[in-house]
């Protein structure tokens, strides 16, 4: 097991989505950042983020991730996830993220209602 | 422009910082636009009170203000005019514009946009603490509700090494670490199990945690190793290392360290239900083991007694819980019949495919119709062929030809069986190595008289070796005591058996019993 993570992106149509692989901490969260800022510089509006491939996530990722959907907010844009596990479920849920951002069982669902 | 329309242009540019983050350089670019000033320079307070340089146009320089208290009220100098950012009591910091002449009024405006932009930067800041303090609640609720879900969740994983991973993951994300392993306990030291990016504890200092059975703290903090209990003893040690802040990463504080002690000992819960669980399944397939080699032999041992005419035979056979390897079979010849015993070395599958083998080569031998020395030596070299270096047989054989009232027999090994001829008893000792411990082993057939009216009596270590609770054996002597009793083949071996069982009592079986016992009339 490893603590880097890999993001991958892949542009859309309406947007684009955001793949994760590994530990979503202030390294990973801030390389997702910097991915999604670039992307919002481009001019994508809504972002999807899969973490089919990441199993965890810590406050600082969360505190990170939080300042991501808060940016796209604020640019009249929308931030949803799918593919979460229970657990990073259950923790986007406490940490309040789901209050701000959509979250998809799996990315043909979420591709669908985020009309990507 | 009207000194009023003025004004409300600034004050709407300035009410554009309440929507961003009132950075200096916006503040510095409100204030510049909307009065006569060319440049200047925005100070700030941080968190720790300490006036820091946040924005400033490219000629301004004025290294001095840092040095001194902001001022308490606009001071309009020579070259500069230095405004206080205020709110309340609260010096938020300091605004230095330089560069255009100025009139009162310009002034007025400046005090008044000073003072809406500390009340916007006191607001902001507000705003951020409660954000803060709201995410700590949360993460402390998630922290929380982390601890009861991982009793829940890794307590009811049985598989070691799905266990092994979650308890990596959860613990990670618990306290904020950058890396994490498991260690697990390994004799007097430990091994590494799992871990999460490399991490290496030296064997002093694991031995240390394990003499101290506390937590250690390493490397100035950056490490920090927690004891996992279960059954009484130290089974396992958490270790994880870099304690993650926004700014890179540190030492662990004491609430991780608490953290992470409740997690361990939840994983020594979970550890331990999964060893139970596993040891319970290696039991289960230990039994069905058992059981099959059972079946193996149960199926390969004589269902019934044959009928030969002139001979009255009986057998017992009691195979011991965990299977053994006593054989025992009977074969009809021309004259006669016979039987053999068998006790194979080892126990449970083994000892069971070692009979089945001989179970094979015997019948086929003895149906071939070959004398009984040709018989043990053929099967000597098949057994050590085809079975393992440590395995052997001991082996006795014994046929009866009423015709010619002799008794051929070839003892390989095996106890002495006994003959009782006229009232007297005669044992038919071994004169050969068990069957399979040397490939060159050759056994020579034993004739002796069997006039009519004569028993045979074959048995396994099983009935002698019995032991009672005391853990004497039954021994030769009972053994002989009955055997000169006068009675039928089954009576014989009906009061061999009780007297076994009454000499062993309470105590458990440890052996496989056989008899076979032949009378001719």
């Amino acid at each position: 097991m490893t603590e880097e993570l890999k993001v991958a992106v892949e542009r859309k149509p309406q947007g684009a989505v955001l793949y994760t692989k590994g530990y979503i901490n202030n390294v990973g969260g801030e390389e997702i950042a910097n991915r999604a800022y670039e992307l919002m510089d481009d001019g994508v509006r809504i972002l999807l983020l899969n973490l089919r491939e990441t199993k965890i996530v810590n406050s600082i990722g969360i505190s990170i991730l939080i300042e991501i959907i808060e940016k796209m907010m604020d640019t009249g844009g929308k931030i949803a996830f799918c593919c979460l596990t229970p657990v990073i479920h259950k923790t986007f849920q406490i940490m309040g993220l789901a209050n701000y951002a959509s979250i998809y069982e799996n990315e043909e669902t979420a591709i669908k209602e985020l009309g990507l | 422009m009207p000194l009023v329309r003025r004004f409300a242009e600034f004050i709407h540019d300035l009410q554009q910082l309440e929507r961003t983050a009132a950075r200096g350089d916006a503040i510095l670019d409100a204030f510049t636009r909307h009065t006569p000033f060319e440049g200047g320079a925005v100070y700030l307070r941080d968190r720790d009170a300490i006036l820091r340089l946040a924005a400033k146009s490219l000629q301004f320089v004025a290294p001095e203000i840092l040095d001194c208290d902001p001022p308490s009220e606009l001071t309009a100098g020579a070259d500069r005019v230095l405004v206080p950012l205020r709110s309340g009591r609260e010096h938020l910091g300091v605004l230095a514009l330089t560069g255009g002449e100025y009139s009162d009024e310009d002034l007025e405006v400046l005090r008044a946009g000073a003072a809406f932009v500390a009340t916007v930067i006191v607001n902001q800041r507000l705003s951020q603490e409660a954000r803060e303090g709201d995410f700590q609640l949360k993460y402390r609720l998630w922290e929380l509700e982390s601890l009861y879900d991982i009793g829940l969740s890794i307590t009811g994983m049985l598989n070691i090494d799905e266990l092994a991973d979650e308890v990596l993951f959860r613990m990670i994300s618990l306290i904020n670490a950058r890396r994490a392993a498991l260690f697990l306990r390994d004799g007097g030291g430990f091994k590494p199990y799992r871990a999460f990016g490399e991490l290496a504890v030296s064997e002093a200092d694991l031995q240390r945690l394990l003499e101290t059975e506390k937590p250690i703290s390493l490397d100035g903090g950056t490490v920090v190793a927690v004891p996992i209990n279960g059954n009484n003893q130290i089974i396992g040690v958490l270790v994880a290392a870099d304690r993650e802040t926004r700014e890179g990463v540190g030492a662990f504080e004491a609430n991780e360290l608490r953290l992470l002690s409740l997690f361990a000992n939840q994983v020594g819960i979970a550890l331990e239900n999964a060893r139970l669980h596993r040891d319970a399944l290696e039991k289960q397939a230990m039994e069905h083991e058992l059981e099959l080699a059972a079946t193996i032999q149960r199926d390969i041992l004589p269902k019934a007694i044959p009928h030969i005419e002139r001979v009255d035979i009986a057998a017992l056979s009691r195979p011991a819980r965990q299977v053994g390897g006593d054989y025992h079979a009977f074969f009809e010849r021309e004259n006669g019949v016979a039987m053999l015993v068998a006790d194979v070395s080892g126990k449970s599958m083994p000892a069971a495919l070692l009979v089945s083998a001989l179970h094979a080569a015997v019948q086929l031998l003895v149906r071939e119709g070959r004398e009984l020395g040709e018989v043990a030596t053929e099967l000597n070299r098949h057994i050590h062929r085809w079975s393992a270096e440590n395995k052997f047989i001991t082996f006795i054989i014994a046929s009866i030809d009423c015709e010619s009232e002799t008794l051929e027999f070839v003892n390989a090994g095996h106890n002495p069986g006994y003959v009782l001829i006229g009232g007297r008893l005669e044992t038919l000792k071994s004169h050969g190595l068990p069957i399979g411990m040397l490939a060159q082993s050759k056994y020579m057939t034993q004739t002796r008289s069997f006039p009519s009216g004569s028993t045979v009596v074959l048995y396994s270590d099983g009935i002698t070796e019995a032991e009672n609770e005391a853990e004497e054996e039954f021994g030769d002597r009972r053994l002989e005591e009955i055997l000169t009793q006068s009675c039928s083949a089954a009576e014989l071996r009906d009061r061999i058996a009780a007297a076994v069982d009454a000499f062993v009592g309470a105590a458990p079986q440890k052996d496989d019993e056989t008899l076979v016992i032949a009378r001719t009339r």
